[in-house]
């Protein structure tokens, strides 16, 4: 049963950890690179760096819209489904009231959110030590759990590269940093632990080869990550449709995670915790 | 399975409790058809799922501490005239200064006032913000706006920096025009029986102290507040025209905010025998003694304010989603939460091709979210698009994990021995446990934390991790095992 066949019998620890691991530096080094240009790893979106947003139901075309919002320092147009989301940089409190009683009036299907620079930086800074937080407690909570330092750091590492991983990729297509997004990451947190918890589980616990038990965990992991892939691509199809812009965001990270959580799960941790049982760690 | 075997069944306690909260569940919410033929239901909706505004306001003030030889009121008065503000003692050693200013400009001025700034924060008080919000309540209850929520965002170190006000049912104009409102506050006199006569306008007062004890140590409790030398000039002439300096019992001064009396009471006999020959700047309106009178002395300070804000603000941020939005978020929220369950269900389904097994299993996740749907109807918080999320990220946990329980089950053949089975069940849970409390733990800081909409994710999605851990999955196991021994 199960799509894919899993057949680590015959890869080495070496062999399963090489292919993450690059990913993982690559991941590394888009960071690095988007921190050397933006200043942060993963560019802000709205709610950290501050602006103006509306999302309106409309046919208008771009062009239209430049037109009626010509006044206003509009910064970007793009396209969701049947709706438009409109970024506007800083204004004055005149402006930004004018801003949206035209937007009342001429789009009745709209919202409208606006941060300051200020406040945003304190969003962005307190969302940052959320994250860490979350990421130490975390580590926390497995090295308890596990009380060996290998199969314990493994777990950590894994989480840690669907991270890096996630960020590198939200990146590359352009999904930025908000609230939402945030919240997709440290939920992703949760969710690759789930999946490492398991294996450790089965591989440490549990009497048996060590295949018959990676596969055993593979069997019931691979399902795991299916389901909530499932829900995920659920809400992803139906906020696409309906474009609700944070849940395409949210949803749009989650999907990522998972896929990178099936990577450094099956290769990662399966690639050190073999390497740790082989050399004669566990049982 | 018959009847004997579903009434074992139900009585067990696991699959009790899980029924139990499930009926209670549904009455929290309490599904119904409303006088449109809507169906409605007792859940409450954040401003992006229904129509309304929100404003967030930052305080410019800072919260500090510091050290100083001199006596601490010489200090504060020197300190207030330097910054030419308002400068109020916190406790023994933080004090709070009512204006913008860097940290180097205070500790210019802390330097210069004979003492040391030892930490700095923008920001105001609990006490501070608490009468923020009351200000702000009020000015909005005045307006005769329902459904307002006036929340200050405060950290851990108990000063707030911003505060939060969400207006159901207005537009963004609305709610930037009702926040920003002034009140009328005015003081009139009575002439003869009710009739009464213009004194003065708020604008006339330019200060307002908090409530104190007069005399000190009296319990008998009142706000001291000061009018420009034309509003004392005014309120002398009034005084003497329509004789209350003669006759002060006869001719009640009357203070009213949006024309609504909040204070009425007659000149004090010394007060008026001194107004007679000279304008009084400083008064003080005494309400009482006890806990009635100072709770009367700080709604009269409010008053007295008019609905301005003891600190001076400027808008964070803001925002609002009109009707056809929000009803159409609600609506495709609802959709994405019933296709989830089905796609899970299939995958599920595609897994263990067993109704048994995969009936349970979708039941008990279903009821995990209508578990929590009745719990957020209970607490009365309000579900945005972020908590939608979250109760879609629960249900990918939850069932992650009745997968967990049933695979530990099934291993190495079907039927295990009641022994065996309790044996597996436990090591599931244990799994299990690991797992959720590493997304509690995830989600604490953000719970915690004020980071605006997604502290209701934190809350919802740490919750259910919880009625998951606590409630289904025990009822899950039991009822897999009666299943499965079929």
């Amino acid at each position: 049963m199960g799509l894919i066949n899993y057949n680590i019998e015959k890869y080495s620890p070496q062999q399963l950890v090489v292919i993450p691991l690059v990913l993982l530096v690559i991941s590394l080094v888009l960071l690095a690179l988007n921190m050397a240009t933006t200043g942060m790893p993963v560019t802000p979106g709205l709610d950290f760096s501050g602006g103006t947003a509306v999302t309106i139901r409309t046919t208008d075309s771009h062009e239209q819209l430049q037109t009626v919002f010509a006044d206003y320092p509009l910064s970007d147009i793009s396209d969701m489904n049947d709706a438009k989301f409109l970024k506007f940089g800083t204004m004055d409190d005149a402006k930004y009231r004018s801003l949206s009683t035209l937007v009342s009036q001429k789009y009745p299907d709209a919202s409208i959110s606006q941060i300051s620079e200020t406040f945003g930086k304190s969003l962005q800074y307190q969302a940052i030590i959320a994250m860490i937080f979350s990421f130490i407690g975390m580590a926390i909570v497995i090295f308890l759990s596990f009380r060996t330092f290998v199969p314990s750091i493994a777990v950590v590492l894994s989480a840690f590269a669907d991270m890096v991983m996630t960020a590198a990729v939200m990146n590359i297509i352009g999904i930025t940093l908000t609230l939402g997004t945030t919240a997709a990451l440290l939920m992703l947190i949760g969710y690759s632990v789930d999946s490492d918890i398991l294996l450790t589980n089965r591989v440490l616990k549990r009497q048996g080869k060590l295949n018959d038990k990676l596969t055993g965990a593979f069997h019931t992991g691979i399902i795991m990550t299916s389901t909530t892939f499932a829900a995920a691509t659920a809400l992803f199809i139906v906020s696409w449709f309906g474009s609700i812009q944070i849940l395409i965001e949210i949803s749009a990270v989650l999907l990522i995670g998972l896929v990178a959580d099936i990577i450094n799960t099956w290769l990662t941790n399966v690639g050190i915790l073999k390497w740790y049982v082989l050399k004669g760690g566990g049982k | 399975m018959n009847a004997k075997e579903i009434k074992a069944l139900v009585t067990d306690w696991r699959v009790a409790a899980l029924i139990i909260l499930i009926v209670l569940s549904v009455i929290a919410i309490y599904p119904h058809i409303d006088q449109n033929g809507h169906v409605a239901t007792n859940l409450q909706y954040g401003l992006d799922l229904q129509q309304g505004a929100w404003i967030q306001l930052e305080l410019h003030a800072e919260v500090v501490g510091f050290t100083t030889d001199r006596p601490v009121s010489d200090f504060i008065s020197n300190l207030s005239q330097s910054l030419d503000t308002n400068v109020e003692q916190v406790d023994a050693n933080h004090l709070e200064i009512r204006k913008s200013f860097t940290q180097q400009e205070l500790e210019t001025k802390f330097s210069d006032a004979g003492g040391t700034l030892t930490n700095y924060q923008q920001g105001v008080s609990k006490t501070t913000a608490d009468d923020v919000k009351s200000i702000l309540e009020n000015k909005i209850n005045t307006l005769g706006t329902k459904d307002a929520k006036v929340n200050t965002l405060t950290g851990l170190n108990n000063v707030a920096r911003y505060v939060r006000v969400e207006l159901a049912g207005v537009d963004m104009n609305e709610a930037q025009q009702i926040v920003g409102k002034q009140g009328k506050f005015e003081i009139r006199v009575q002439t003869t029986g009710n009739a009464t006569e213009h004194v003065i306008f708020g604008d006339d007062i330019t200060s307002v102290q908090t409530p104190t004890q007069v005399p000190a140590g009296s319990n008998i409790w009142g706000v001291q507040f000061t009018m420009s030398q034309a509003g004392a000039t005014a309120f002398q002439d009034a005084a003497i025209k329509y004789g209350a300096t003669d006759d002060p019992d006869k001719h009640y001064l009357i203070m009213l905010l949006d024309n609504k009396t909040v204070y009425s009471a007659p000149l004090s006999t010394a007060l008026a025998t001194s107004l007679k020959t000279q304008p009084v700047t400083q008064l003080v309106a005494t309400t009482g003694s006890g806990t009635s009178g100072s709770q009367q002395a700080t709604n009269l300070e409010i008053h007295l304010h008019a609905g301005a804000l003891p600190v001076d603000v400027s808008v964070a941020g803001s925002g609002g989603t009109s009707a056809p939005l929000g009803e159409r978020y609600k609506e495709m929220a609802l959709l994405a939460g019933i296709i989830a369950l089905i796609t899970v269900g299939f995958v599920i389904y595609y897994r263990y091709r067993e109704p048994s097994i995969v009936l349970p299993m979708i039941l008990i996740n279903a009821s995990e979210v209508l578990i929590l749907l009745g719990f957020i109807a209970l607490i009365k918080f309000q579900m945005d698009l972020p908590t939608i999320a979250g109760l879609i990220a629960v249900m990918g946990t939850g069932i992650d994990q009745l997968v967990i329980i049933t695979d530990e089950i099934l291993h190495e053949g079907r039927v295990p021995s009641p022994n065996l089975y309790l044996k597996r069940l436990a090591r599931a849970l244990g799994i299990i446990v690991i797992a959720a409390a590493t997304v509690v733990i995830a989600m604490l800081p953000l719970a915690l934390m004020d980071l605006s909409t997604l502290k209701g994710f934190a809350i919802i999605t740490i919750l259910g991790v919880l009625v998951g851990v606590i409630i289904t999955r025990p009822a899950y196991g039991k009822i897999i095992m009666e299943t499965l021994s079929k």
